[in-house]
């Protein structure tokens, strides 16, 4: 018996940003009516919700059960999805195992995310959970430290001065500009991100992803043709852990990224130049670094070539379109279906191929899943 | 940051002095204590107080504004190489920021990390300082 194939048939969106006057179930009421008003009327199998801070933020646990109760979905089965940064996309992989297993055939996959529910330093307190709290985050140790040591690393191996690791917010606020979806749509200068307010030096606001709430949805299938739209098929997927920073032997390395990275892209010779590409530059340090674990471009040299890249990170990335935390990798996945099909706003690309990355902290666990446009 | 008093206690020498393991199959040394190796998997494994001395190999400046933490901002992070060989992230204190410098010479130092709340339990942890003359 072969296994099913598995397709992503539609997503749905809100724009990422502070929603003050809407709560959780709000969100994901109206990005789950909007993709169901996009298909008609579509019996799933399962709902699988990515969040990460429902117990620390909203008070809440089993969230799976009370979002299906709040969408009128039961009896359906529900759970729920964390792996830190990384959970949309590994949400998004157990659909893909639930239908490839043949246990579902149709699943929904939500990811959402209140941040702007307390100020700033209160959410920081929950963000630096992200790492080992016994031994780093009770010392108030944070993945923005983390990720400043790297890029002092990086400037200092390579010989880059602090203004020419500015060139991925520019375009990643570039890219932005024409995502409807985007929490930053305008423009920045380097200079702007060279004076905006030290973070972790070198790091600066202008270098790390804005605190926003926000909610996307995708549908899998395990039939190309029940919908009208174009379908994207989910080719492969993949997922790998890492130790934490101070044991790895090359600390410029990905080891997690790079294993997700080597298994997706051994399957065919595909032309990186060509593939849509999202990938998780939560600092713009870690972005650089993923592109030249990807080998888009060599060791050293990512900065040099942020400017004339037309295929990373269309949707502005996490730099620009927001880092919702659980709902990002759903929003990852919901912007290169549209991409791919119907246009993410404007932005629409003929290529046969995507490749999605995500992963949290500085690539504890990573995840990438690759996509075909079903007509190629 | 909230940790239960005995969530806490357990690992108080842990918290109180530097602790790293070294393999006894790999030879690897590392931090944190672990009881099985990351490098090999392998069990046998002993602790071993480290002498808590280290050089800096880099290190940032923090205006992170962190809940519980921000009695002290800036802070200096910095990336710590053990003069056993384990590397560690840990916060230095007792050092003008314009003095702070790769290869700066450090050594523990037993500091309070945060005060929950003006009631509530106090927790010590290790910091580092640098090694004067
Ligand atoms: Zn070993």
């Amino acid at each position: 018996m072969s296994s099913n194939n598995v397709y992503l048939i539609a997503s749905s969106m809100v724009r990422v940003g502070r929603y003050f006057s809407k709560s959780y179930k709000d969100l994901v009421v109206d990005v789950v009516n909007e993709l169901f008003s996009s298909v008609g009327s579509i019996d799933i199998d399962y709902l699988i919700i990515s969040n990460v801070f429902s117990d620390s933020i909203l008070e809440q646990l089993d969230i799976s059960t009370i979002l299906t109760q709040e969408l009128g979905l039961t009896p359906k089965p529900a759970l729920r999805v964390e792996t830190g940064e990384s959970s949309g996309l590994t949400a998004i992989t157990q659909g893909y195992s639930l239908i490839k297993s043949g246990i579902a055939d149709t699943v929904l996959v939500v990811g959402v995310e209140k941040c702007s529910e307390f100020p700033t330093p209160t959410m920081n307190k929950h963000f630096i959970k992200f790492s080992d709290y016994e031994v780093e985050s009770i010392y108030g140790l944070s993945v923005v430290n983390e990720a400043a040591l790297l890029m002092k690393i990086y400037m200092r191996r390579y010989g880059y001065s602090r203004e020419d690791l500015s060139s991925w917010s520019v375009k990643m606020h570039s890219n932005a500009l024409k995502n409807p979806y985007a929490q930053l749509r305008f423009l920045i200068s380097k200079e702007q991100v060279v004076r905006s307010q030290v973070i972790s030096d070198p790091i600066r606001l202008l270098d790390m992803y804005p605190v926003g709430d926000g909610a996307s949805a995708v549908l899998l299938s395990s039939k190309e043709g029940i919908v009208n739209n174009e379908a994207l098929e989910v080719v492969d997927i993949a997922q790998a852990t890492s130790q934490p920073l101070n044991l790895r032997e090359d600390l410029l390395s990905l080891p997690a990224t790079k294993i997700v990275f080597n298994k997706l892209l051994s399957r065919s010779k595909l032309d990186l130049n060509d593939l849509v590409i999202e990938v998780h530059d939560s600092f713009s340090i870690l972005g650089y670094l993923i592109l030249e674990e990807l080998g888009l471009v060599e060791k050293g040299k990512a900065p040099s070539i942020i400017d004339d890249l037309d295929n990373v990170n269309l949707s502005g990335g996490l730099k620009a379109r927001g880092h919702p935390i659980g709902a990002t990798g759903v929003y990852q996945v919901a912007e290169v279906f549209k991409i791919m099909t119907t246009g993410l706003g404007d932005i629409k690309r003929d290529s046969c191929w995507g490749l999605i990355h995500s992963m949290s902290a500085v690539d504890n666990n990573s995840v990438g899943i690759l996509v075909r446009r079903c007509s190629c | 940051m909230r940790l239960s008093i005995p969530r806490f206690w357990r690992k108080r020498f842990d918290y109180y002095s530097v602790r790293i393991s070294e393999c006894l199959d790999c030879g690897r040394k590392f931090y944190p204590r672990r009881s099985i190796c990351p490098y090999c998997r392998s069990r046998n494994v002993k602790v071993v107080t480290s002498r808590g001395v280290g050089e800096v190999l880099t290190y940032t400046v923090s205006y992170y504004r962190l809940e519980g933490y921000e009695e002290v901002i800036p802070k200096v992070i910095a990336l710590i190489k053990l003069v056993e060989g384990p590397v560690l992230i840990g916060e230095l204190v007792d050092v003008d920021i314009s003095e702070v410098r790769e290869g700066l010479k450090v050594e523990a130092v037993l500091r309070r990390l945060k005060s929950e709340d003006p009631a509530g339990l106090i927790y010590y942890g290790i910091k580092f300082r640098p090694i004067v003359g």
